[in-house]
């Protein structure tokens, strides 16, 4: 494994809220073109580390963060760093479904819109429906693209922020707990979304379903209190935890 | 369960809706009770009474000459034609009742029947029909406010003779009139064309009109920036730390604060510090804008703080700068709040008195303002004006006026309902 260049590393990072502290002492490798599942009980600090990858936590003023994080050879707290050229390389998705009060189309065209990534209508036009393919959205909503993004339903509208998340072509694409809001066949649809978007991006996904990162993830990373407790290949945390801790969570003895 | 404690349970909401119920219908009768009485006396207000007079406009006073040289004939002495056909009138009705005897008491008294200044609408009837010269008209002019009043039943003439503005005689005169069809009642265009005037019947609105548009003109352009970028940069931008927490206050302080101290305050910086012209909209709008200020700023920062915050985290997600996400995101979804913020101050404004009192924009005017520097009132100023005027002819006019204020104050709700409900976007 040491042989492959991760594609994120993080290293002693410790996050406070305040005088809380919400991350103690993380060190792991995210490896590039696969899924790495985060979970944990709430509160365990998994969604505050998914957003210290693309500084996502720098709308709360209270959080200090010390530690590194790089993004291949980046570190993405250092200062000269520009915020916005991260997030168009680490991409997100939330928890609640929340495209813009626009078309679906303008959903879709706003990133590659304010980064330039188009030189015309017709670029713009192909990279909409591209990223809207990829989302497998394109057949259901290709008859109305300029209807308004909040009009289709909960799970099309979370696979319109998946298309618009990959429509800037991002490296890494960060979920936090995609699913949660969205019904079970909405939600297959979604995991198998992430099945397919894994050949071309590095997804990080936070989850509280434990099936769920069984089915999509390569890698599951269990969190508790903010430490990270165990971290490996998905098949070997689910079936041979190495910590009692992992065993006892995924048996649902707490959590 | 207890039934006892449930029953009590459905009483006592029962009581509520009650008591609910009586504060609303007390409300809705204190209303129509305050439009009801506003309309009642206003509406005759819109109506003016016009007394046709035969003139005789003869071409030795105007245009001795006949030179139709429309500069002399302007000068010519139009209150000499005006006063010999009114007396024509005074001497049929003695015919009639065979009276021999003019006094000049009589004279005088049947004078004040016409509006003072019937001799200019003969004037401006002739230099539009250059060819009636030398010939005898019908011409329509103003009755007196005394005649009006009478006419609309406004003045009591059950009291004894010398307790009322009008005497027998003028009565009997006025029933002659009406008898023979010389009176006619009309749509009071005069009020609607003109500005304040000292005579009830030539009194219009349209300088308070003109006056308060300026002042609102001035206000908005002032305020509505310079309230939604302090909102936005207040809300999305500003450091949360003690200087900023020391400002929010301050602001919603400035809300509370009566209106008549921002006119102290407007007197002091733009009248004598800058030295503004006095009384007009400029230094009015000004004023006004300082006092909407605070109630601008804070509706647009609740509108929008009320914008949820996934739509922030959507954009900058996708790497949009803060800038962007609050233009291209926040802003278009709080409009509707801010606009009907916006409107509600202004409407406010519109009808505000105090402040303007400091400014010297309660005043008599008699001419429409054509700048915002021009001497003006406005529309409440008006309000007040003629409210204080003791004739009887202003106190119609005063809830007429009140009326158009109200119209306008109701526009401008209404405006504000109507965006709303057109931008308001669900997600």
């Amino acid at each position: 494994m040491s042989d492959i260049k991760p594609k994120i590393s993080v290293s002693n990072l410790n996050v406070f809220y305040g005088s809380k502290q919400a991350i103690f002492d993380i060190n792991m490798s995210i490896n590039s073109k696969e899924v790495t599942a985060f979970i944990g009980p709430s509160g365990c600090g998994k969604s505050t580390l998914l957003r210290c990858f693309n500084r996502m936590n720098d709308l709360i003023d209270i959080c200090k963060i010390n530690g590194s994080i790089k993004l291949d050879d980046l570190e993405v707290y250092s200062k000269k760093i520009d915020i916005v050229r991260l997030r168009t390389r680490v991409g997100m998705v939330f928890q609640k479904p929340n495209p813009f009060p626009k078309s679906i189309y303008d959903n879709v065209a706003y990133g590659p819109k304010i980064h330039g990534l188009c030189k015309d209508v017709s670029e713009l036009d192909g990279i909409v429906e591209k990223s809207l393919q990829s989302a497998g959205l394109w057949e259901e909503v290709k008859d109305r693209l300029h209807e308004p993004g909040t009009g289709i339903s909960g799970g099309q509208q979370q696979r319109l922020c998946i298309a618009r998340a990959i429509a800037t072509n991002p490296e890494v694409i960060l979920m936090d707990e995609p699913c949660s809001a969205l019904d079970p066949i909405a939600t297959a649809k979604v995991e198998e979304l992430i099945d397919s978007l894994k050949k071309n991006f590095t997804i990080i996904i936070v989850t509280h379903n434990m099936q769920q990162a069984a089915r999509v993830s390569q890698k599951t990373a269990f969190f508790h209190l903010g430490a990270l407790i165990e971290f490996g290949n998905t098949d070997k945390v689910f079936t041979s935890p190495e910590k009692e801790k992992t065993s006892d969570y995924i048996t649902g003895r707490f959590g | 369960m207890n039934k006892e404690f449930l029953n009590k349970r459905y009483k006592k909401e029962k009581r509520f809706i009650l008591i609910g119920r009586v504060a609303v219908s007390l409300t809705i009768i204190f209303l129509v009770i305050l439009l009801g009485s506003i309309l009642l006396r206003g509406i005759s207000g819109f109506y003016t009474t016009n007394i046709f007079l035969t003139t005789n406009l003869s071409q030795e006073i105007i245009d001795p000459e006949n030179k139709k040289n429309v500069e002399e004939i302007y000068k010519s002495s139009w209150r000499k034609i005006a006063r010999n056909s009114i007396y024509d009138v005074l001497s049929a009705f003695n015919k009639s009742k065979n009276i021999d005897k003019i006094s000049r008491k009589d004279k005088r008294d049947f004078l004040k029947l016409f509006s003072r200044s019937s001799e200019f609408y003969i004037r401006d009837f002739t230099l539009e029909n250059l060819d009636s010269i030398g010939k005898e008209v019908k011409i329509s002019i103003p009755s007196s406010s005394l005649v009006d009043q009478f006419l609309k039943g406004k003045i009591n003439i059950a009291v004894n003779e010398d307790d009322r503005p009008i005497n027998d005689k003028q009565i009997s005169w006025i029933n002659f009139m009406v008898e023979n069809k010389m009176i006619e009642r009309k749509f009071n265009i005069n009020f609607f064309y003109k500005g304040d005037s000292r005579n009830a019947e030539e009194a219009g609105i349209l300088g308070a009109i003109v006056g308060s548009f300026f002042v609102i003109l001035v206000a908005i352009i002032v305020a509505f920036p310079v309230g939604v970028m302090s909102a936005i940069y207040l809300e999305e931008f500003a450091p949360k730390n003690k200087i900023t927490n020391i400002i929010e206050v301050n602001i919603n302080n400035l809300a509370a604060v009566p209106s008549i101290v921002f006119g102290l305050l407007g007197l002091a910086i733009f009248l004598n510090f800058f030295g503004l012209p006095r009384s007009s909209p400029l230094a009015g709008g000004l004023v006004l804008a300082l006092m909407t200020l605070p109630t601008i700023i804070i509706s647009s920062r609740v509108a929008i703080k009320s914008v949820p915050p996934s739509i922030r985290e959507a954009a900058m997600g996708i790497g949009a700068s803060k800038m962007q996400s609050v233009f291209h995101h926040v802003i278009p979804l709080a409009v509707p709040g801010i606009l009907t913020g916006t409107i509600i101050g202004m409407a406010r404004a519109l009808g505000e008195t105090a402040p303007l009192l400091m400014m010297g924009m309660v005043a008599f005017i008699v001419d429409v303002p054509q700048s915002i520097t021009d001497p003006s009132t406005v529309l409440p100023a008006q309000i007040f004006l003629w409210s204080d005027q003791p004739e009887r002819g202003f106190e119609e006019k005063t809830a007429a006026a009140t009326i158009i204020l109200l119209v306008f104050l109701l526009t401008m709700n209404a405006l504000a309902v109507f965006l709303r409900y057109k931008y308001e976007r669900k997600w």
